[in-house]
């Protein structure tokens, strides 16, 4: 029968009645068996449930020990929740923080850019009517062109199509300042000064078709990638619900299987499993630390991205945006850490459980 | 290990514990699968999400923009699961320049420039078509191939131009009348960047019925002086008909309307003026439609000539700049009669496609089917928009000109010097011809 003398669940006696395979001095004994004098009785809800987990194995038969059994269990319901945990709370970062090195590099100061340009078009416009030509009017449209370049050199502007509509705008744009131009060439007063400059104004204000309302519509564009940058939908309350779940499930293993050591090897603690335990907690905790802080600068970021800006305001909100999302390329960064404590994680388990397993594996005939 | 006493110590898991390892391993390795077809599966789902685009130039926009996409780009997308990328600007020339110099043109245009086209067909920025599209479908006159004997354009969208727009219920009197009243005529020159065409349209009509084709030829190929009697008196004509340089209400009412909004003045009451010499594609504008709007051969109001010597003609033409499979694909799609009767429906333009020939019915049949038969009438004759032929540089500065001529009439000897001193420049590329038919 069995060489095991654990207790749980079948019923041995501590005087090794019916398990006549005791060990004796000349075979290698494992390291404790202090379990094997405690008198049995029934399992327990938690180690019913472990029985049913696939790779536990068969029961032994009545009167066997189920110490290596529930070794095995433990060791790799352990592992499987390390995995687990592992896995979903890296998604569950990478869903927050993935998004968040494109709106700081690039969402973000693309809404600014755009907004500047309109912004410098606006002044412009109200330069492009003085009575001779100024140099505040090719100060803006300088201004619009270089913002206009500053957006196209984002990285995510729309793919090729919002680089061809940049492109087109900046064409737009020269052939304004040209018409303005020979507008303010035409003396004050006069009819031609009138209609080149009313072309301009159609060239800059034409419903969807002028400058104006191409650069909105690129706006309106790159708002709506800051807000699916930014939101926490469904999804990531589901990776995160379950993360913690997990978090929790682990925890709660971790602690059994502690327990459960130390019933059945009289050890107070195994120092892996407790740093297991620290690790998982530790990690978890930081992680949603640098979710919540980096979460709260996207949201500040799209609030105030959203919302009408011009003249000072622009500089203004370039530097709280730099400030809202300030480290959120450390915290992304930090992802790589998650997929190491994992493996450290489990390296844990591993050898917390390892030496007692090894006890457990060979047995006499 | 060890040995026992009892006898040798075996691998307790032996028989037993197979199963389990068997199970875990098998556990494993579905386990592996599905990651690796999940990961398959989303790389595939992305690459497929990245669906092919093409980016396509054109000078159409707001409602033709709308009409463009419904007609024509959406089908295309549905029916090949290609984007097609749409710009609309009627800054199409600079934009295009910009895009060409910049390495990044478009991979399809849609351009109204025979002139413009051939020059960028010199500069080999332009593909031949003759592999993706059938010229016999359009004739030689609106495909026509260059001196290195290749094709490199096709018209999607003809319009006739030397005609008169009037209300329906204005007679032939009433029009005889109006069109010595410069206040009479529709007059708009607006068009944003572009702006000063419509008066082009005017000159070379007046050119054209006076002169005829013959002249006006050699006037586009650049072989006439812009300050030859001829040319002179095709401006002067116009500033009669039109009142250049005279009623200033009347000179800004037509230099800072847009082309396409003057007509609104037709459907007020009373009527702000009543004839409008534009292309065919203005009937489409709401005051026509309401004004129920009717045509005329443009030569009596212009010149009082009986009847039309030839036609000005205007074409949206299609070229390649960048040959990929789904620009091809685009081509090939524009080229086809569907697309081109597609299009032809949407607006009051015609294709002169061999297979779309013009319907007999419908409500608007009495004046779109004169219209149509006109444009594809073989012993008509043709000729396009001596502007649009014209190299870009001084197309754009006969628009310049045109505006300026219209707000004050004594600088016609300086304009014209100006245009004669700029046709003059070396490197610039002139159309060999531009008539269909020039008789003897």
């Amino acid at each position: 029968m069995s060489t095991d003398r654990g207790t749980t669940p079948g019923p041995e006696s501590p005087s090794g009645a019916g398990t006549p395979t005791a060990p004796s001095s000349s075979v290698p004994r494992p390291r404790a068996r202090p379990a094997d004098r405690r008198v049995p009785r029934a399992p327990r809800l938690p180690a019913r449930l472990l029985a049913r987990l696939p790779g536990a194995g068969p029961r032994p038969a009545d009167g066997g020990s189920t110490t290596a059994r529930d070794l095995t269990v433990r060791h790799r319901l352990l592992l499987a929740l390390s995995a687990l945990l592992t896995l979903s709370l890296f998604v569950s970062y990478q869903g927050v923080h993935g998004d968040a090195d494109p709106l700081r590099t690039s969402s973000a100061p693309a809404v600014l850019s755009l907004d500047t340009a309109l912004y410098a078009l606006g002044e412009a416009q109200r330069d492009a009517g003085a009575q001779a030509p100024t140099s505040d009017f090719q100060k803006q449209i300088s201004v619009a062109a270089q913002s206009l370049s500053a957006a196209a050199a984002e990285d995510d502007l729309g793919g090729p199509a919002g680089r061809q509509t940049l492109q087109t705008i900046a064409g737009l744009i020269t052939v304004y300042a040209v018409k303005v131009q020979q507008s303010q060439l035409q003396p004050d007063g006069s009819v031609l000064r009138e209609a080149y400059l009313s072309y301009a104004t159609s060239i800059l204000t034409e419903e969807k078709s002028g400058i104006q309302g191409r650069l909105k519509d690129l706006r309106g564009q790159q708002r709506a990638t800051v807000h699916r940058q930014t939101s926490f939908g469904p999804l990531l309350w589901l990776a995160w619900s379950v993360t913690l779940l997990l978090t929790l499930a682990l925890g709660a293993a971790l602690l059994e299987t502690q327990l459960f050591l130390r019933h059945r090897f009289r050890r107070r603690y195994n120092r892996q499993l407790i740093a297991a335990l620290a690790l998982s907690t530790g990690g978890v905790v930081t992680a949603v630390l640098f979710t919540v802080w980096t979460q709260q600068g996207m949201t500040d970021t799209r609030h105030l991205l959203d919302r009408h800006l011009a003249g000072p305001l622009i500089p203004e909100a370039g530097r709280h945006t730099a400030s809202y999302l300030a480290h959120t390329g450390f915290r992304a960064a930090a992802a790589v850490w998650i997929l190491i404590g994992g493996i450290l994680l489990m390296a844990l388990a591993e050898t917390g459980l390892r030496r007692h397993i090894d006890d457990y594996r060979f047995r006499p005939r | 290990m060890s040995a026992h006493p009892g006898g040798p110590a075996t691998a307790a898991p032996g028989t037993r514990r197979r199963p389990s390892r068997r199970l875990v391993r098998t556990v494993t390795v579905v386990a592996s699968c599905l990651a690796v077809l999940a990961a398959a599966v989303v790389v595939g789902v992305r690459a497929l999400g990245q669906e092919p685009t093409v980016t396509l130039l054109a000078n159409w926009t707001q409602d033709d923009e709308t009409n463009f996409r419904k007609a024509v780009i959406e089908p295309f997308e549905r029916k090949y699961h290609i984007h097609v990328d749409y710009q609309g600007s009627n800054a199409e020339s600079q934009v295009l320049g910009a895009d060409v110099e910049a390495g990044t043109p478009p991979d399809v245009v849609v351009l109204t420039g025979p002139g413009e086209l051939a020059e960028y067909a010199r500069q080999k920025y332009l593909l031949p078509l003759e592999d993706l599209v059938d010229t016999g479908d359009f004739g030689d006159s609106w495909a026509k191939p260059l001196a290195d004997g290749h094709v490199y354009w096709f018209p999607l969208k003809t319009d006739l131009k030397s005609i008169v727009w009037y209300p329906g219920d204005v007679g032939e009197q009433q029009r005889g009348q109006a069109a010595h009243e410069p206040a009479q005529w529709c007059v708009g020159m607006g068009s944003g960047a572009t702006s000063g065409w419509p008066g082009t349209d005017w000159i070379e009509d007046i050119l054209l019925q006076r002169y005829g084709p013959k002249l006006y030829e050699q006037w586009a190929r650049g072989d006439l002086s812009w300050q030859s009697k001829q040319v002179k008196d095709a401006w002067k004509t116009w500033r009669d008909l039109v009142g250049a340089g005279g009623d200033p209400a009347l000179v800004r009412r037509a230099l800072t309307t847009p082309f396409g909004a003057v007509s609104r003045l037709v459907t007020t009451e009373p009527r702000g003026c009543t004839l409008e010499h534009q292309a065919s594609f203005i009937r489409g504008q709401n005051a026509w439609r309401q004004a129920r709007g009717r045509w005329s051969p443009s030569a009596p109001l212009l010149v009082g000539a009986p009847a039309n010597r030839a036609w000005e003609v205007s074409a949206d033409l299609v070229a390649l700049l960048h040959t990929t499979p789904e620009a091809r694909k685009l081509i090939r799609y524009l080229a086809s009669a569907d697309a081109q009767r597609a299009w032809g429906a949407e607006t009051s333009g015609f294709s002169v496609h061999a297979d779309v020939q013009p319907g007999s019915g419908g409500p608007d049949a009495d004046w779109r089917v004169p219209l149509a038969r006109t444009l594809r009438d073989k012993n008509e004759v043709h000729c396009f928009d001596a502007s649009d032929a014209m190299p870009p540089a001084v197309r754009d500065a006969f628009a310049e000109a045109t505006i300026e001529f219209l707000a004050d009439r004594d600088h016609l000897e300086a304009l014209l010097r100006s245009l004669d001193t700029l046709s003059r420049t070396s490197g610039l590329t002139w159309l060999p011809s531009v008539c269909a038919r020039t008789p003897d």
